[in-house]
């Protein structure tokens, strides 16, 4: 179910997002939703659910970028595993340590992915990174804005656990 | 052996889920491939969502900015008369000429050119990616949109259809790093080709230094990459490098079309599928 959950999530954020960055004609600044997503799976779901959801998560964006060549669905399960590493070293609970934990991520996913789409095309590297402390922020913002509605998620999926259990 | 697996199930299965997108991304590179059932379902799934929000709110905006624009509009109203009067004068005398062309063409025994199919469509979204320049619009295989056929728009090129599914299909932009275009400068009909370079002004390429080549000239597809029209502005030339040594100058174009504005588009030319065998695809996305 929670799997299912993120999946629509997912889909529902990367939709809204196509629309608004059309009508905010933001050509390089852009919101990584999925990154925030992830960033949540690091620090609460287990290995093998957070691995399976990133992997659907990254799915759906390499799927919305028109060309999909694996990339985003490889950035998307590392990035959740090194933030599960990171998880272990520093505290995440308020909603501020979660933007800066998602714009942490962010930094290294867009680094990635830079490096990979260098690495078969050889050009705009450099252009694509000029573009890389705004759509960081945004990211954060946008962390900001979803963690409420992420722990809600996660608390209607959590099990009431009771004597009888 | 099967307890080693049965021990190690829940790495080996993270192992898989990291590792085989990255050998399918290695293995087919910036390529991508062709949309299977489950990227057909998801997308026909997402994408009337995605046209409905953007319908929606681009019905806002259109109310608000209505409001707003009927201050000036019996200004505007007097201003577009007069141009209107201009228009009609020069459409006349561009009948004249067309006349004379035909006749021209005719004496000649020049071939006329099939125009192809026009499909209009409406962009419903654009990629989230910023890698990977492209939008999504709401004509797909069922309107006759498929992988190769060119976008335009009357102002000019806006890029390739790079995946077509039921009534949607992506197009990857002009912009895109992975772009080229084979253009012509249409004064001087030198040909060179327009690189993407992901943001901003494109990259004037192939253009030997002994062509005739200024600032401000007008850039059009040449029509030979089999891809894009003939005759379709691309853009304005700025920043031209004469360089002393090499065999090539170099230049920016600043494109004709905002790429990050667009509304309607126009597919036309013919999918990959419908090449000739041995045609080249020079202007596609390399």
């Amino acid at each position: 179910m929670k799997f299912l959950v993120t999946v629509g999530l997912a889909l529902a954020l990367l939709t809204l997002e196509s629309v608004v960055v059309k009508q905010a004609g933001l050509v390089l600044g852009r919101i990584d939703v999925t990154v925030v997503l992830v960033a949540f799976l690091a620090l609460r779901a287990t290995l093998l659910e957070g691995a399976f959801s990133a992997f659907a998560v990254g799915y759906l964006l390499d799927l919305m970028s028109g060309q999909p060549t694996g990339l985003f669905t490889f950035l998307a399960v590392f990035t959740f595993l090194v933030g599960r590493l990171v998880a272990t070293f520093v505290d995440v609970r308020g909603a501020m340590s979660f933007a800066l934990f998602a714009m942490g991520a962010d930094v290294g996913h867009s680094l990635l992915s830079t490096f990979f789409t260098w690495l078969t095309v050889k050009d705009g590297g450099t252009s694509s990174l000029s573009g890389l402390p705004l759509q960081v922020v945004l990211t954060g913002a946008a962390a900001l804005a979803l963690f409420p509605l992420l722990r809600r998620f996660e608390a209607s999926q959590e099990r009431q656990t009771g004597l009888l259990r | 052996m099967l307890s080693l697996l049965k021990r190690y199930r829940r790495p080996l299965t993270v192992g898989v889920l990291l590792l085989y997108p990255l050998l399918a991304f290695l293995l087919g590179g910036r390529k991508g491939r062709d949309p299977n059932p489950i990227d057909r379902a998801v997308i026909a799934v997402s994408s009337p969502v995605q046209q409905v929000l953007t319908t929606s709110i681009e019905g806002s905006v259109a109310a608000v900015r209505g409001y707003l624009d009927l201050r000036g509009v019996r200004q505007e109203n007097d201003a577009l008369r007069l141009e209107n009067l201009q228009l009609r004068a020069a459409v006349q005398s561009l009948g004249e000429s067309r006349a004379e062309n035909e006749r021209l063409r005719k004496l000649l025994g020049y071939a006329e050119a099939e125009s192809g199919p026009e499909i209009p469509a409406r962009v419903v979204g654009v990629n989230p990616v910023a890698k990977l320049l492209s939008v999504r619009i709401s004509s797909g295989e069922k309107d006759g949109v498929f992988r190769g056929m060119s976008v335009v728009t009357p102002d000019g090129i806006v890029g390739q259809v790079i995946r077509a599914t039921g009534g949607y299909a992506d197009v990857a932009l002009v912009t895109d790093p992975q772009s080229r275009v084979a253009v012509r400068v249409q004064r001087s009909r030198a040909r060179g080709t327009a690189s993407g370079t992901g943001a901003g002004p494109l990259k004037l390429e192939n253009m030997l230094r002994t062509e005739d080549v200024e600032d401000g000239d007008l850039i059009i597809t040449a029509g030979t990459d089999g891809i894009y029209p003939p005759g379709v502005v691309v853009g304005k030339v700025t920043n031209l490098e004469k360089k002393e040594h090499g065999m090539f100058q170099g230049a920016d174009i600043v494109p004709a079309v905002d790429t990050s504005k667009l509304e309607e588009v126009l597919v036309v030319g013919s999918p990959y599928s419908a090449m000739a065998p041995g045609s080249t695809a020079e202007g596609a996305s390399k």
